[in-house]
């Protein structure tokens, strides 16, 4: 049974990223022997950890068939309010508290317009991010507030050994979202609704209900990350985060992900963001210039789609004759 | 064992038809009624308002005496109604366990527990004696399997109510045999049966009781035993329309050989011969899933022909794309109007304009006024309802839409030889229906060879010169007019 287990996983598409991430970070390392240092290591997980808390609600939201384009100027905005917060002389818990529940809102604001108006994710989403962005220019007056709390400095910028506070965060709630995904009957139920979203109806699971709960969790995970986001470079800012959501969108399918639900995992994703980070933060070691670098990343995205195209069509052509 | 359940006055209005009026019916515990009736009678609506998925407009459904009001299919379950669609409500990339506990997982405090759904999972598999891993994903198993999958679903629930609709229609003899062994299983535990099927020795195998539907009413209820395959088709067919076709004026001059198929193959269909005049109506009837449109498909270049061949306008053509049947002269109206015919969000000048377009182009552009004209005539010739041209087709009722559709093809600025009509009067209302009778013998008096396919056998058979019945891909019959009868077609079409 344990053969079994181990057999499909080296088959799988986590096994087949695992081997190129190895592959890159050899390459790299040959190249350039501080790719594999401490510190560039710590600051390939601290570079992870904003996309990567981010990819954690969003890859709930896509496996169940949704997506919300907004969460990266959720994060941003969401920067800006625990700044402000802040600034006010609260007490760091209470101001990161309610900066969540303020992530809550904008995530209630999502499944409004998608579960009861009836708007598609895709578009609802990109209208908010607007919004939000706008919204940010706002209450920050278009420039960064800055955090004097030092307590607070210590989630963005504290470490435990090797491992930077946002990477640990982060990781914990890959560990939590994926047991809850796999382990619980709602986890079963996105599954459900990301597969089939009339199965799912008529099974007596109410998919506009699960979809709501997702968009209110992506927004208080967003309004997290932009939150440890502002701990660790001391300011809420009106550029912040913002883009990091493609990131996160990328790695999660790059990961095993459908885009149109129903199948992947977050332990995909992760490995995802991994790749897509470890690969960024080489071309930084190999001293490549900057524009090519924007270049490169979109290179390794498509070239890795192109493998997981030809393993696929491979996969069904072998699955042809048993049916 | 003294359940029953209870339709009383069920009706439902879709926009333009009546789908279901005055339905009252009972069904007991331990029996299995079947419910019969062609396409378009009423049956899936049924079936969807008693799982919830459908509100009906007036009447209601009890169960054991208790009157229930179904707002969602959870309401349904949780009232013991379980129905088996023939659509499968399988998630491809899930395990079979999962498929089967879908919405019910076991496991306290919201954890699942997966040994006891594997082990409940292997338990309901043996039951049916089938050879299916728990763990498989659905979608890796041959169709048939996932129709044993669907039907497990609503044995799991353990429902009061399971209602099957054409279950055996992607099953093998083999499963059919598993199917009623679990259907008797059923009834000789008290579950109230409802099965809805077309095919009519597998209803006197398994039911106890018929009932028919015509046009979104019940005709008449027989006991099983006590009726034979006649009187059946005899109450499907019933109806009288007598008048409409009887004014037809049709067209009586028939010119050369336009169209000949030679034992055409695709993965459809096997082997289909036949052959079309100029001004030749020629009726394809037969049942959903006969391998009608799948022909209209092939002739038009969307299916990979296999082998045979195709004689058009005297030449033997081999189309690669529908782009080249409809340079030749051939035009398909498609069955699903909305989603293959029509693009809706644009007016009707737009729609008609469509496949002539590089014909009304001056210099680089578009001649808005030939455009216009274009549009403008063909809502006078057909009497499409609408306050202009620039109305959005989206706007329009069903039969207007299917007038645009005719118009398109038939402007003068095109060429069409041969008119491949897909259920051209579906869900239009029965006045609309009348004109677009009359618009179909008026392309044959011009000429034109028209295939018209419809599963609605009084019109094919009253309206087309002639009649080609289908089933499983194959042709099973021809019929003139003057020869057809609902009963006779019907019994082709339903030929083993």
């Amino acid at each position: 049974m344990v053969g079994v287990k181990v057999g499909k996983f080296l088959r799988g598409k986590i096994a087949a990223l695992l081997a190129v991430i190895l592959v890159v970070a050899a390459i790299f390392t040959i190249a350039n022997k501080s790719y594999m240092s401490p510190k560039n290591i710590m600051a390939l997980m601290t570079s992870v950890s904003l996309s990567g808390t981010l990819a954690v609600g969003l890859g709930c939201l896509l496996i169940s068939g949704h997506v919300d384009l907004a969460s990266g100027t959720e994060g941003c905005i969401a920067g800006i309010v625990v700044a402000l917060l802040l600034g006010t002389g609260m007490p760091w818990p209470v101001a990161l508290l309610l900066t969540i529940a303020f992530g809550c809102v904008m995530g209630l604001v999502n499944a409004f317009l998608v579960n009861t108006l009836g708007f598609m994710a895709f578009i609802a989403t990109i209208g908010m991010s607007s919004v939000y962005k706008g919204l940010a220019l706002v209450i920050s007056n278009g420039s960064n507030v800055s955090i004097s709390n030092q307590a607070f400095y210590d989630i963005g910028s504290g470490s435990i050994g090797i491992f930077p506070a946002p990477f640990i965060m982060m990781a914990a709630l890959f560990a939590v979202y994926t047991l809850i995904l796999k382990f619980t009957k709602f986890g079963r139920a996105v599954y459900l609704c990301g597969g089939n979203v009339s199965a799912a109806r008529l099974a007596g699971v109410s998919p506009k209900r699960v979809s709501s709960i997702l968009f209110v969790n992506s927004g208080a995970i967003s309004a997290f990350a932009g939150a440890v986001f502002a701990a660790r470079v001391h300011m809420g800012g009106p550029n912040n985060v913002f883009g990091a959501e493609m990131d996160a969108i990328a790695a999660s399918v790059l990961g095993g992900v459908s885009f149109t639900g129903g199948s992947g995992g977050l332990g995909g994703a992760f490995v995802g963001l991994i790749l897509i980070n470890a690969f960024n933060n080489g071309l930084n070691a190999i001293g490549l210039q900057a524009y090519w670098q924007t270049a490169a990343q979109g290179v390794i995205l498509i070239a890795a789609l192109l493998v997981d195209y030809f393993g696929e069509r491979g996969r069904v052509r072998a699955l042809k004759p048993a049916s | 064992m003294d359940g029953h359940i209870e339709f009383t006055g069920i009706g439902k209005l879709f926009p333009g038809v009546q789908a279901l009026a005055d339905v009252s019916f009972r069904a007991e515990s331990g029996q299995a009624l079947a419910l019969l009736g062609e396409n378009g009678a009423g049956k899936s609506t049924l079936l969807k308002i008693l799982s919830g998925d459908v509100r009906p407009d007036s009447g209601a459904i009890s169960i054991d005496g208790r009157p229930q009001n179904f707002q969602s299919p959870l309401d349904a379950l949780r009232a013991g109604v379980s129905v088996i669609y023939q659509e499968r409500q399988l998630v491809p990339t899930g395990s079979v366990a999962e498929n089967i506990f879908a919405g019910d997982l076991p496991g306290r405090f919201g954890i699942v527990d997966y040994g006891a759904l594997r082990a409940r999972t292997a338990e309901i598999v043996g039951k049916f004696g089938l050879n299916i891993d728990p763990d498989e994903p659905v979608g890796r198993l041959p169709i048939a399997r996932q129709q044993m999958v669907e039907i497990m679903k609503a044995y799991r629930r353990d429902s009061a109510v399971i209602a099957f609709d054409e279950p055996t229609a992607s099953l093998t003899d083999s499963e059919i045999a598993v199917l009623f062994r679990i259907i008797r299983e059923m009834k000789a535990n008290g579950k109230i049966i409802i099965y809805v099927s077309h095919r009519l020795s597998e209803i006197f195998q398994i039911s106890d009781r018929i009932a028919v539907l015509k046009d979104g009413r019940l005709v008449t209820t027989f006991e099983t035993s006590a009726s034979n395959e006649d009187e059946l088709i005899r109450a499907m067919v019933g109806r009288d329309l007598g008048d409409t076709y009887a004014n037809l004026s049709r067209n009586d001059k028939f010119g050369d050989t336009l169209l000949e198929a030679r034992e055409l193959e695709t993965e459809y269909i096997r082997k289909v011969s036949f052959a079309l005049r100029r001004g030749e109506v020629l009726g394809f009837a037969g049942l959903v899933g006969a391998g009608r449109t799948e022909l209209a498909r092939a002739i038009f270049g969307a299916d990979r022909v296999l082998s045979g061949s195709v004689i058009f306008n005297g030449e033997e053509v081999s189309f690669k794309s529908p782009k080249d049947a409809i340079a030749a002269g051939i035009a398909l109206c498609p069955e699903d109007r909305k989603e293959q015919g029509l693009v809706l969000f644009r007016s009707i000048r737009d729609n008609i304009a469509m496949p002539v377009l590089q014909k009304l182009k001056r210099l680089l552009f578009l001649d808005r006024r030939a455009d216009q004209k274009l549009a403008e005539s063909a809502i006078e010739r057909y009497g499409i309802r609408t306050t202009g041209a620039d109305k959005l087709v989206a706007e329009l009722s069903g039969g207007n839409q299917q007038k645009v559709i005719l118009g398109r093809w038939t402007s003068e600025k095109i060429e069409t030889k041969l008119l491949i009509l897909d259920e051209p009067t579906k869900g239009i209302d029965v006045g609309t229906k009348a004109e677009v009778y009359q618009i179909i013998c008026d392309f044959a008096k011009q000429g034109i060879g028209v295939i018209f396919i419809s599963s609605e056998l009084t019109e094919v058979i009253n309206v087309a010169d002639r009649i080609l019945v289908m089933k499983g891909g194959r042709i099973t019959g021809e019929l003139a007019r003057a020869e057809a009868t609902e009963e006779n077609v019907l019994a082709l079409a339903m030929s083993e």
